[in-house]
């Protein structure tokens, strides 16, 4: 009996937590579909009073926001692939190749982890400046090509291919092409999709970064367009910033619910050390 | 024998050939800037003039005299320490919670609080903005039924900090719950087993027990959770905030960013991202320090 009320409160316990951790997107997704005057009136109702679509359509016409998601869309996936190639190849090299200093390398790279960003926006602002990126896509994408998280996770599930596969095809003569294409990529490949999730979506989400290289409002990013809808006093976009927050919120959420299971995998059986 | 030496050595080329494109990245937007904002602190510069000046330490002698630097650092701490309570000791105790006491929906719990995880801090920071509202968000029109009026708490100093932390949190919460979890269950259930029939508590069973044997990734989450929390904890205060009142939530990592691209203070900015670094790689030292010698590793 005392088991079963320890289980209940436990579970009490857990469900408020996920409460407070979801509220908020529940709270965006009914507020943007109420009008401004529902939103108001009828706060603690999160069926709206009178279902519109009006928060969305004026997102479209107010903003060429087609063109913002078209950007953001652009900048996450070029980061992604980019940062797939650049890890893999250095996680290949790192498991399956001698060389001199590569614990050296491999700890130096690990440590720019505990680089804050503030250390290296200005000379990057400067540098992007100087090659006449500065208010471009690319000039956001461009430092963010390789990751040295992507390096370490790659690194830790290729730790698991058996050394004598590689050796193996190495002696029947398969190019280095072959065998990572061939072995490498199909065996780690959930670790390869939860890594690139969370490239996508880390980009998908990047805030610091486009601030400050960004100043056209049509090439602007979803973090960036959200800005505009905010005042600290409540004035009258709260309906509107609640449609953009929910469409900024959907790709991320829709993908990590399709792949779940490998990111929650990639975390938890990688560890961490 | 020839044959192989040279095999050997185009395998040493191929091995460090693969690095180039991660090394050129690296080179150009994270070594480089570290030794060129080191040498911009020594410096007095508006960013655009091409004129700098030379002076010194004096950057990093006017941020020791200057009050506003007290504020921030004393900020940091407040903000660190909120967040240690909120981001460390809490998930920890809940996956203890969850990995050996709770026997069912592990996984539907586990899913549902890594989420917020992957949304972006500043849908983060305006749905909490609207809900914290003290006069139109549900939070404030519950308290005013209580005939309590809460304050407008981004303009409160201290309430300020909290919130702040709290909307940081929400995002990273997930993410350590979910690594110390791991590191939890894999602590062999035998040992735990024999723990409980012993008739001890589950609070010993977790602090003699638990933290010791789960300790390397413990240290890993204690520190990510500082490093983040101020890298992560600028898009809210950016956002929602701006710093105020005045100066009353801003972080190192903020202040950094506002001196140099509010003010112009290219060289303060940059002797502050100094300051910054060198608590990092404090806390990456102790990383080190523990989890080389006296922890216990889990695999």
């Amino acid at each position: 009996m005392k088991i079963k009320e320890h289980q209940l409160g436990l579970h009490f316990l857990f469900i408020l937590t996920v409460l407070v951790l979801l509220f908020p997107l529940v709270y965006a997704l009914s507020n943007s579909f109420k009008t401004l005057n529902d939103a108001f009136n009828n706060v603690f109702s999160l069926i709206p009073r009178e279902f519109t679509l009006q928060n969305y359509i004026h997102v479209f016409t107010r903003l060429d926001f087609m063109r913002i998601v078209g950007n953001t869309f652009f900048i996450s996936t070029t980061v992604t692939i980019f940062k797939i190639i650049t890890s893999l190849l250095a996680a290949y090299s790192l498991v399956f190749f001698n060389f001199k200093g590569k614990n050296t390398l491999y700890f130096i790279l690990l440590s720019t982890m505990f680089i804050p960003f503030t250390v290296t926006m200005i000379p990057n602002y400067l540098t992007i400046s100087s090659w006449g990126l500065g208010d471009s896509l690319i000039g956001v994408l461009i430092p963010q090509l390789a990751d040295v998280l992507g390096i370490f996770l790659l690194r830790q599930s290729m730790r698991g291919i058996p050394r004598s596969l590689i050796e193996y095809a190495q002696l029947e003569g398969a190019s280095t092409y072959n065998i990572i294409t061939g072995i490498v990529i199909p065996l780690i490949r959930p670790n390869i999709i939860s890594t690139g999730i969370l490239f996508f979506v880390n980009s998908w989400n990047e805030y610091v970064w486009p601030v400050l290289i960004l100043k056209t409002k049509s090439k602007f990013t979803l973090s960036l367009a959200l800005q505009m809808f905010i005042s600290s006093e409540g004035g009258t976009d709260f309906t509107i910033a609640m449609a953009v927050s929910v469409m900024t919120m959907i790709i991320p959420i829709t993908l990590y619910l399709i792949f779940q299971r490998y990111i929650l995998d990639t975390f938890t059986t990688s560890g961490v050390k | 024998m020839q044959k192989r030496t040279k095999k050997g050595k185009w395998d040493h080329i191929k091995a460090f050939g693969f690095f180039i494109p991660v090394l050129l990245v690296f080179t150009i937007f994270v070594f480089t800037p570290f030794f060129k904002t080191l040498y911009l602190s020594f410096f007095e510069w508006n960013l655009i003039s091409p004129k700098k000046t030379f002076v010194g330490l004096s950057n990093y002698i006017a941020l020791f005299q200057d009050p506003v630097t007290v504020k921030v650092l004393s900020n940091t701490f407040v903000y660190i320490l909120i967040m240690l309570v909120v981001n460390f000791i809490v998930p920890y105790i809940m996956s203890y919670m969850m990995a050996i006491m709770l026997k069912k929906g592990q996984n539907f719990y586990k899913g549902a609080i890594f989420l917020p995880y992957v949304i972006s801090l500043v849908v983060g920071s305006i749905l909490y903005l609207w809900i914290l509202n003290p006069v139109s968000g549900p939070i404030g029109l519950i308290a005013r039924t209580f005939g309590i009026r809460l304050p407008i708490w981004s303009k409160t100093d201290g309430l300020v900090l909290l919130i702040l932390s709290l909307i940081t949190s929400w995002k990273l919460f997930g993410y350590n719950f979910i690594v110390l979890f791991a590191a939890v269950n894999n602590i062999p259930k035998e040992i735990i087993e024999v723990a409980k029939l012993d008739g001890i508590s589950n609070w010993h069973i977790f602090k003699d027990i638990v933290t010791p044997m789960s300790s390397a990734t413990g240290i890993y989450v204690l520190i990510i959770t500082i490093v983040q929390g101020l890298q992560q904890g600028f898009t809210p205060i950016k956002v929602v905030t701006q710093g105020g009142p005045n100066y009353g939530s801003a972080s190192l990592t903020y202040q950094s960013y506002h001196e140099a691209f509010t003010l112009y203070h290219i060289g303060k900015s940059s002797a502050l991202s100094v300051l910054t670094m060198v608590l990092f790689m404090v806390l990456l030292a102790l990383e080190f320090y523990f989890v080389e010698r006296n922890v216990y590793y889990e695999n």
